[in-house]
């Protein structure tokens, strides 16, 4: 046996103990079985290694960004914000594990020590100074709602609309924000946004690791929401709903929050809302992660897009609902330009296009930018709609106004 | 090689909406995020690259509020082995010149081989603390520095000029680079290097270590938002309507 | 009656446009109390520079000597503290340049003589000096007075007060070198040309410069596109060439180029002082950035408040209809 070689490993029990205590402790229950490596979404797009069932085990041994030679941790550190958090592999997990958390223990301690990714940085500075990651003034956050007069929330109302950030300021997206006041209004629900008094929900950063700046930023909406007298919250975004409904009540903030389509489809089946014009186009939908497989809601888009007059509904086979491939823009990727070849959006947008589909209907705002940035730089002809937009489309003429 | 690495905490505007606060001598801080600054990073970054070249230590030194202890201990973690805090809370008022005073009284009984700095702080943008600190100690400086390069007695030096053009010196040691921004890549620090760095200590010198009388050079009377120069004028309307308003105009002036 | 001094600034056998503003600020600055503008020429074989000078200032001092002949921010400082204690000025005027700032803090300290760096505007208040800086980013000026002094000394940053035609005409003084070498412990080498790549940003005709608004290095290629249609070649500000994304040689600043194309295009640059020094005698300035308050709308000609995502390609296909 004289060529074996010895594999020498510095444990680092300090570094797991660290770990552990910002939050992997599910990295002890992994046996490495490696089923979440075959739905990893790095998994699809196969030119970027990344062994996601490693991750516990390199923690419990210590070893996360561990290396002290300045390439490979920058290597290693570019790996653990490789993660979206599309939580792929703890639905399929035997146990459990919640990956994304294991990562974003490291991070946390990077985010300490200024050890990330400029560009993250950036939007997490953006979020502290001015409540949302584009820089955008506060003063701004409302101007969206402003030209189709949407009022200001107080206490009788029934419904906070929270439209965060990218329907906020971002000029496409701000399309989402206005077609929800559209219906809310048409189905007669008495509704209101807290305008400049509205800062990010979090979810991003917090995923990114600056916890101080996230407690920070969603205290300051609890407190707002609080005192605004809110029970009701209806929001856009899904990454807004799972923080409000899993992460704020950690924090007091207790409150009741609705993903636009499941209130939507609810209107729908009330007959509050009455989607009667032909929409006359193939549509498939695309299951956001975080509305799919971590809320749980599958059915109430694919109700009300199957409840559109001539909208053919179309389903990518074999990855859809909780097998949907990410768009690659969770926990912070949105922000992070990884190398042409090297793209989650790329690869779904070819599954999503290739079941013949003339709209690509999403129901979360990262899934849309990333979509809309994808179509345009691949020159696809393909619209791409989020299913608020499509469902005010199909009113009536006569009940648009 | 024994380096000295001077480190600012300071905030980060250059993204940031900025306004002054009730006082009218200083910016509403309370929304701000804060970090290295930029120009330091690099002068670190310089300074662990020479000691991984040829050995020896680091000695990370601000002169901040409390704070800045946080900055100190990123310094630790990439590569520093000491840092001392200059308690910038018993010092009053400070400008570039101060600053270097108060350096200088604690690094002229340290043994060094180099000191590097940023060439300049981003919020009070001075460019004064390397070359009066090296003034100070009787060392030559160079400012804009973009590269330093040992070997045996001699340093090659690089400067950046305006206009793309590089000055070449050759300098010896001890002395003091004031580095500009973009010259090497600043690392990342490892979670065993940011373990090790949580437990080290950090000196802490206030006005009882350092009783000398130092004055500023200059007195901050107000602070205001910058006067509007010449305005642009604004073309409004859709994408569309702007485009073609602006085509319209470059092709006014005969470049279509 | 406050008597100031003047630093020319020259480089390769010309004199910089810094020294003009210097000149013309200086000697608005030394009228107004009575007082005279001299300037001090350091150099070695510069008898051609000095007509021109000499219509700026009321005295010009001239050391000519080879150890002048390149820079060295020692040998200025050793040179000028000598000068400096002789002429005794109220006021000592030097460029926040790569020049300027390699010995001025130096040698005010060494002289112990009140000082400040990187100013837009100084004025004589109160028998001191009150000075204009700018703080944080730019984002803040401030007004700032020097402590009670017989002598002062500043740092003028380039392209705050523009440079007039001179109507003097100074006597010469020739004075010996203060200093004939090059002290052992730094030692100027030799200048070293930035390597100039394929495209040379200081001869088109059209620019489109980029700065951090273009978010991604991957919407690098929409600019360039853009700059095709147009005829152009793309230049940056500075982050991008910190970021990898653009060579060197395409970087627009004081740390860059100084372009003067007959068009120029921001394309989300904020317009840091920095480079607008670079880019502010173009012809024309066109600046697209979604941020109403970005300092480069103080400096166009023509601002468009957008996303310039949606902008340039709109431009682009503006400009093709034109071209066709």
């Amino acid at each position: 046996m004289a060529n074996k070689k010895n594999i020498v490993v510095e444990i680092n029990p300090e570094i797991r103990e660290a770990l552990v205590e910002m939050g992997a402790v599910d990295a002890y229950k992994c046996y490495q079985c490696g089923k979440c490596a075959s739905v990893c979404p790095w998994f699809q797009v196969g030119t970027y290694e990344f062994l996601v069932f490693r991750f516990p085990l390199e923690t419990v041994l210590g070893l996360i960004a561990s290396s002290e030679d300045k390439d490979d941790l920058a290597r290693e550190v570019d790996k653990i914000y490789r993660c979206v958090g599309c939580e792929a592999c703890v639905d399929q997990c035997p146990l459990g594990v919640k990956m994304p958390h294991i990562l974003r223990s490291a991070r946390r301690i990077l985010v300490d020590f200024g050890s990330y990714p400029e560009n993250l940085k950036s939007v997490v500075q953006k979020i502290r100074n001015v409540g949302n990651p584009l820089g955008e003034p506060r003063e701004k956050r409302a101007d969206w709602a402003e030209e189709i007069g949407v009022k200001d929330y107080s206490e009788e109302m029934e419904i906070l609309y929270f439209a965060c950030c990218l329907p906020s300021y971002d000029t496409r997206l701000k399309n989402v924000a206005k077609a929800t006041a559209f219906l809310l209004k048409r189905a007669g629900v008495s509704f209101g946004i807290l305008g400049a008094k509205e800062s990010c929900c979090g979810e991003a950063i917090r995923r990114v690791g600056a916890e101080s700046v996230y407690q920070e930023t969603a205290r300051s909406n609890i407190g707002n929401f609080k005192e605004s007298g809110v029970k009701k919250v209806l929001v856009s975004s899904p990454h807004c709903y799972v923080t409000f409904q899993k992460e704020y009540p950690d924090l007091g903030g207790e409150f009741d929050a609705v993903h636009s389509t499941e209130f939507f489809w609810k209107c729908i089946e009330q007959g509050k809302i009455l989607p009667k014009k032909s929409f006359g186009k193939k549509v498939v939908y695309h299951d956001p992660c975080t509305l799919g497989r971590q809320s749980g809601i599958y059915d109430a888009p694919r109700n009300i897009l199957g409840s559109i007059p001539d909208l053919e509904l179309l389903e990518v086979e074999d990855f859809s609902r909780n097998l949907s491939l990410c768009c690659g823009a969770g926990s912070g990727a949105l922000w992070i330009d990884w190398p042409k070849g090297e793209r989650m959006a790329d690869i779904r947008i070819k599954q999503l296009v290739d079941t013949g589909a003339d709209v690509i209907a999403v129901a979360c705002p990262y899934c849309l930018q990333m979509f809309e940035e994808t179509v345009k730089a691949m020159n696809l002809n393909v619209q791409v709609m989020d299913v608020s937009e499509i469902l005010f489309e199909s009113l009536g003429e006569d009940e648009v106004r | 090689m024994d380096l000295i690495v001077c480190i600012k905490r300071v905030p980060q505007t250059a993204e940031a909406e900025v306004r002054v606060d009730s006082s009218g001598k200083d910016i509403v801080k309370d929304r701000l995020t804060f970090d290295m600054n930029e120009a330091d990073t690099y002068a670190l970054e310089a300074a662990i690259l020479l000691k991984e070249k040829f050995g020896g230590t680091i000695t990370a030194i601000s002169l901040g509020v409390a704070d800045a202890e946080d900055t100190l201990r990123i310094a630790l973690a990439k590569g520093a082995d000491s840092a001392v805090r200059i308690k910038a809370e018993d010092f009053g008022e400070l400008d570039g010149f101060k600053t270097a005073a108060l350096l200088k009284e604690v690094i002229k009984d340290i043994k060094f081989d180099a000191i590097f700095t940023g060439c300049m702080a981003t919020d009070d943008s001075y460019y004064q603390v390397g070359p009066v600190l090296a003034e100070m100690l009787g060392v030559p400086h160079a400012t804009l520095v973009s590269k330093v390069e040992v070997s045996e007695e001699k340093v090659r030096v690089n400067r950046e000029l305006e206009g793309g053009l590089i000055e070449h010196l050759e300098m010896s040691l001890p002395a003091v680079f004031a580095v500009q921004t973009g010259i090497n890549e600043p690392r990342y620090a490892s979670l065993i290097a940011i373990r090790r760095a949580a437990g080290k200590e950090i000196k802490i010198l206030g006005k009882e270590d350092i009783p000398v009388e130092t004055k500023t050079n200059s007195t901050l009377e107000e602070l205001f938002v910058p006067p509007v120069g010449k305005r642009a004028e604004i073309l409004t309307g859709s994408a569309d309507e702007v485009a073609a308003r602006t085509a319209g105009i470059i092709k006014e002036k005969g470049l279509i | 009656m406050a008597n100031i001094l003047a630093v020319v600034e020259h480089r390769q056998g010309a004199v910089r446009d810094i020294t003009y503003e210097l000149l013309t600020f200086g000697r608005k600055l030394a009228e107004k109390t009575d007082g005279k503008l001299t300037g001090v020429l350091l150099g070695h074989n510069v008898d051609n520079l000095t007509d021109n000078l000499k219509k700026h200032v009321h005295r010009l001092i001239v050391a000519d000597h080879d150890v002048f002949k390149d820079f060295n921010g020692d040998v200025y400082q050793q040179a000028l503290a000598d000068i400096i204690k002789k002429e005794n000025p109220f006021l000592t005027l030097i460029g926040n340049t790569a020049f300027g700032i390699d010995f001025c803090p130096s040698l005010a300290t060494h002289l112990g003589v009140p000082f400040t760096t990187d100013c837009i505007d100084a004025e004589i208040a109160d028998s001191g000096i009150r000075v204009t800086r700018q703080l944080y980013d730019g984002k803040m000026d401030t007004h700032m007075k020097l402590s009670e002094s017989p002598s002062y000394m500043l740092t003028m940053r380039s392209g705050t007060c523009p440079a007039e035609e001179g109507n003097l005409s100074a006597e010469m003084q020739k004075i010996e070198s203060p200093i004939t070498t090059q002290p052992s412990y730094k030692k100027f080498i030799e200048y070293i040309e930035a390597a100039v790549g394929d495209v040379d940003i200081t001869k088109a005709d059209v620019l489109v410069g980029v700065g951090r608004g273009i978010k991604e290095q991957a919407n690098l290629s929409m600019v360039e596109d853009f700059a095709k249609a147009i005829g152009g070649v793309v230049a940056c500000s500075r982050p991008i060439v910190d970021a990898n994304w653009l060579p060197k040689d395409r970087q627009v600043g004081s740390s860059g180029k100084t372009v003067k194309p007959k068009l120029y295009i921001a394309v989300g640059i904020s317009g840091a002082f920095q480079h607008i020094a670079g880019m502010k005698n173009a012809d024309t300035i066109i600046a697209i950035n979604k941020d109403s308050n970005a300092p480069i709308f103080n400096e166009a000609d023509y601002g468009i408040v957008d996303d310039l995502f949606k902008v340039l390609p709109a431009l682009k296909s503006k400009i093709m209809e034109l071209k066709k």
